[in-house]
């Protein structure tokens, strides 16, 4: 393997971001093929940005905004 | 004198303004869920969002492309909370750097498995946090790394379109969003060790 352990998890957010390529990519999916213990780790690191995701807040939108942002716009037109 | 500088001082004639209107109102609702990912309150994102219209309207002769309104709208709000702070946060905020980027909520359960007889472990240390607890860990994070964060988890943004959104090189924006992310991690393990899932070391 080309990579150590510690060289591939550093690796590991690019590779979930889809920001690897070329020889970046191809060491760390060879890295992975043979070592399960990195293939765990990664699992996790994809299953926590997931479970962020899921738990992002969702506030319904309040219904006077869109009045309240026509008037800052009046006003902003105005001065 | 930018052309932003320039529309800023000048009132835009009705029929732009009614463009304007009609183009960029219809995401009020994506960018407020934007505005409340990225603020601490709600206040705060209806007070950013109404700052964020006003900014767009006075550039809005600037925006060659009126198809990309809302992701022209998206960088206008992120850039209104990442300029503020876009330095790198003091070391006191994150800790030492090195020793943030060791850090490993994985093998932090591995060690103290917490749930001896589960077969999920990590998956079951995750299930222990409500939405409260998270969003109070992603709120730990400073801006400067919140932002690209939310970016990429909300807008599934590239590097390259983090980078020109935020005005920073890529590289800046790799490392922000593994830190970024190493504090979360962090935050989630203080957050475990005060409600007693783990042993308090």
């Amino acid at each position: 393997m080309k990579l150590t352990c510690e060289q591939a998890v550093k690796q590991f957010f690019a590779y979930l971001d889809r920001a690897l390529s070329g020889e970046e990519f191809a060491d760390l999916e060879a890295h992975l093929a043979a070592c399960l213990d990195c293939c765990d780790k990664l699992s996790f690191s994809r299953e926590l940005d997931a479970f962020v995701k899921r738990h992002l807040p969702d506030n319904p939108v309040p219904a006077a905004l869109e009045a309240r942002v026509r008037r800052a716009l009046e006003r902003a037109q105005g001065t | 004198m930018s052309l932003e500088e320039k529309t800023d001082r000048q009132s835009l004639d009705p029929e732009t303004q009614r463009r304007f209107e009609a183009l960029a109102l219809p995401h009020l609702g994506h960018l407020y869920r934007l505005a409340v990912r990225l603020q601490r309150s709600a206040q705060d994102a209806e007070d950013l969002v109404q700052e964020t219209y006003v900014k767009a309207l006075r550039a809005f002769p600037a925006l060659r492309d009126p198809e990309r309104i809302r992701p022209w709208l998206c960088q206008i709000l992120s850039r209104l909370v990442y300029d503020d702070h876009r330095t790198e946060p003091r070391e006191v905020a994150v800790g030492d750097l090195a020793e943030l980027d060791r850090f490993s909520l994985y093998d932090l359960i591995d060690q103290e498995d917490p749930f001896p007889y589960s077969d999920q472990l990590h998956r079951d240390f995750l299930a222990r946090f409500d939405d409260g607890e998270v969003r109070r860990a992603l709120l730990a994070l400073p801006e400067a790394y919140r932002v690209p964060l939310v970016l990429l988890y909300v807008e599934e943004l590239s590097y390259k379109e983090l980078a020109d959104a935020l005005g920073c090189p890529v590289g800046t924006i790799m490392s922000r969003l593994h830190r970024g992310r190493k504090i979360l991690e962090r935050e989630l393990w203080e957050c475990a060790k005060q409600r007693g899932i783990v042993r308090t070391r």
